[in-house]
């Protein structure tokens, strides 16, 4: 069981949070969760996909890292290399939590075995001297707004997808310089042929929602793929 | 084409020494170095605070900053702080910190200080302050080397600074290094060298000299005879004692030198990881070396409680304040402590080193006939230097309202350089500008002097604000976040040397050899 806790002043006075870049700090992952409302950041500069959930009922969407499991792409030498840190990741070693009582706000939760809790006296203060938040709890307390919200939107905009009949399964082969090959199964993208077809009923619908945007920014967000093979390609040449 | 200057022929090793070799050898590959020096001769090391500007400087000379930190005991320097300059009591205290002051009208800024609104000038102007009052560092390990979240120069170990540079030299840099004494100089006439002569029987041919001695100024002053300009008028120290005390292993590292105030000069205070460089500087007009002993052994009694400080054996260091009337001779410059000496107030010993370099390298002579221009040219600029840095450490004095005899001694209008005085009477009107300081290199900015003057007390100016205070409440507002941000930010000086330190336990010689 997770060592998951509500974040205090407190508990967590002195606490300080690793916020830099790295595999070791968690960011290995060849994908991360996204919401709709950051589709338009997202698309500057991942791909977005959706997979279907482990139990199968339903799709979350997705910003694309890497073509296999624990590969991100976009980390190198201790760095970010994206002008966008999703929120999910973003967020990390925090969770939202869920309100004591009905009505109240969702609390902060955090992980506490999570390697970026700092142990060395390094990191950034969640707490100032004085129990006061920090700059980056207030803004880390944002994000977990953002997605508290986006998360409960999520699943209404997934129905709309399906109701539409706007996702397919997609494979992708691309050959590397090295003569290898680089296949990704498992993902669906937008369907843009489908999306083409939809009346303006269907359109109207989608537009009334809010969920046109965040398609369209999927789609455009496929341009993305070659990025993601020449930084495969780097890294494989890099040795 | 030949050229006429191939062979550099440096004198003397030392922090300027070896600084001159590798900085020299790293922007000017085609000259072959020869650093000359003796294997006896104690260096001084009392310049133990950088400036920002060595971090290009390393960068130049290509030394990664952790390996700088660690080899040379350094620590993050991001200003000076100066206690009981003012009044002498119990909060009298300012910082002048590396990061310059907020964007904006200063006027405006006094202005709302008049209306009660702000607390001291750097506190207000800058989120340094914070960072400085906390023993915070300016940087995250996880940044790029040399690049900070603030701006920041170093304390270091000055001994082991120049062991640093002098490897790095000779093994990555092709610099040749002769440890042997000069025993003569060999020269056509006064504006030529020709040879260094050596105690060991051979001489050491050369097109240029650099005269890193030191006060003994063996090429620049014994053989070229260019006069001492002094400025003991102005700054009445003379004497220094020394110690280095060494401190607890966990205990806090300051993120900017102190001085302190005392009846008759000042103590400075210098934290690196391991130890604190101490000492009491004063005027042997004003008291003698006893007092001052004693002045010193209290401070570090209070200041560093597990010290035996009657165990304690500092060292006396006389000196002059002032410089030479010419640093460039024909084919010889002074750099380091031969072209001068002025107490380390402002720490401006080795910035003088870096901006003579930079100057020397940025336009090389070319060819003999013109070595005159050059020498002409480079004095020019530098006695511009020197006295902008005696103004600047004069005003530190001129503004005191300590009543020791010493302290209204340095107010006596006969005492104030007339530049200093006519500043300040503009500054009555208006702050300091560019205008004030129109160079492309100043040492001391418009930026520096308000730190000074302001943290001092200085009257707001007489021009009056523009009326329209919002702006500058904006970016007040912006600092104080600003602050808010790194104070959560950025870790202590010990954490972070600590945690260097563990992740980069290797033989610091290491790939020294590839």
């Amino acid at each position: 069981m997770a060592n998951h806790q509500t974040l205090t002043p407190e508990e967590h006075r002195d606490l300080r949070i690793l916020t830099e870049p790295g595999v070791e700090l968690g960011d290995g992952v060849m994908a991360t969760l996204i919401i709709p409302e950051e589709f338009r950041r997202v698309q500057s500069e991942f791909p977005i996909v959706f997979r279907r959930t482990q139990e199968g009922e339903t799709f979350v969407p997705l910003a694309l890292f890497g073509f296999e499991n624990g590969e991100n792409l976009f980390l190198s030498d201790g760095r970010w290399q994206a002008r966008y840190r999703p929120l999910s990741l973003a967020i990390q070693p925090f969770l939202i939590g869920a309100p004591t009582d009905e009505g109240s706000e969702g609390q902060v939760h955090i992980n506490m075995d999570h390697p970026r809790i700092s142990t060395s006296g390094e990191g950034v203060r969640v707490f100032d001297e004085d129990g006061g938040t920090t700059p980056y709890l207030e803004q880390i307390a944002g994000q977990l707004g953002e997605l508290h919200v986006g998360y409960q939107g999520t699943a209404v905009f997934i129905e709309a997808l399906e109701r539409y009949e706007l996702l397919e399964a997609f494979t992708l082969e691309v050959p590397l310089s090295d003569g290898s090959k680089q296949s990704l199964v498992g993902f669906h993208i937008i369907k843009e042929d489908r999306l083409q077809q939809l009346d303006s009923d269907a359109l109207g619908d989608l537009h009334g929602q809010g969920f046109l945007l965040p398609i369209f920014m999927a789609v455009a967000s496929l341009s993305h793929f070659s990025t993601l093979v020449e930084r495969k390609d780097t890294a494989l040449s890099n040795g | 084409m030949a050229r006429d200057f191939e062979k550099l022929v440096i004198v003397g090793g030392g922090t300027a020494g070896w600084l001159s070799a590798a900085y020299l050898a790293a922007r000017l590959p085609e000259l072959r170095i020869t650093l000359v020096e003796a294997p006896d001769i104690p260096t001084i090391g009392v310049g133990e605070g950088s400036w920002p500007t060595l971090r290009e400087t390393l960068r130049i000379i290509g030394i990664p900053e952790s390996r700088f930190l660690l080899e040379c005991d350094a620590s993050f320097k991001q200003g000076s702080r100066f206690d009981g300059w003012r009044t002498g009591g119990q909060d009298d205290s300012y910082l002048h910190p590396f990061t310059p002051p907020l964007s904006g009208s200063i006027s405006d800024l006094l202005a709302l200080g008049a209306e009660g609104e702000l607390g001291s000038f750097a506190d207000v102007v800058s989120p340094q302050a914070a960072i400085c009052a906390r023993d915070l560092v300016p940087r995250q390990r996880s940044m790029p080397d040399y690049a900070g979240a603030l701006n920041y120069g170093y304390h270091f170990d000055a001994g082991k600074f120049a062991k640093l540079l002098s490897r790095h030299a000779v093994q990555q840099l092709g610099v040749t290094h002769i440890k042997d004494e000069v025993t003569g100089i060999r020269a056509a006439s006064a504006e030529c060298i020709e040879a260094v002569s050596l105690r060991g029987g051979d001489h050491l041919d050369g097109d240029f000299f650099l005269d890193c001695t030191g006060m003994a100024a063996r090429l620049i002053g014994e053989h070229c005879g260019s006069a001492w300009i002094d400025r003991c008028d102005v700054l009445f120290n003379d004497s220094a004692l020394a110690v280095q005390v060494d401190t607890l292993p966990a205990s806090p590292v300051a993120s900017q030198t102190v001085g302190t105030a005392h009846e008759a000069g000042w103590l400075w205070d210098i934290a690196l990881p391991t130890r604190r460089g101490i000492g009491c500087i004063y005027s042997s007009r004003f008291t003698d070396e006893d007092a001052a002993r004693r002045t010193l052994l209290d401070y570090v009694s209070a200041c560093v409680p597990e010290q035996d400080v009657e165990a304690l054996q500092p060292r006396m260091i006389s000196f002059r304040t002032g410089y030479r009337e010419s640093f460039w001779r024909g084919n010889c410059l002074a750099i380091g402590l031969s072209a001068g000496f002025i107490e380390p107030l402002e720490a401006s010993a080795i910035v003088l080193v870096e901006l003579s370099l930079k100057a020397l390298a940025d336009s090389f002579p070319a060819t003999r006939e013109t070595l005159p221009a050059y020498s002409e040219r480079f004095d020019r600029l530098f006695h511009y230097r020197w006295e902008r840095i005696v103004d600047f450490l004069k005003l530190h004095y001129v503004l005191s309202e300590r009543d020791e005899p010493y302290w209204q001694a340095q107010r006596h209008l006969e005492t104030i350089p007339a530049s200093l005085a006519r500043q300040l009477r503009l500054w009555r009107d208006h702050p300091p500008t560019q205008l004030d300081f129109p160079h492309s290199d100043e040492l001391f900015s418009a930026a520096s002097q308000q730190y000074v003057l302001y943290g001092m007390g200085f009257p707001a100016p007489r021009s009056g604000s523009s009326g329209d205070l919002g702006m500058v409440q904006g970016e007040v507002a912006r600092v104080r976040e600003k602050a808010r941000a790194l104070t959560a930010a950025l870790p202590t000086n010990r954490t972070y040397l600590d945690a260097l330190r563990a992740t980069q336990p290797a033989d610091p010689r290491e790939g020294e050899f590839a």
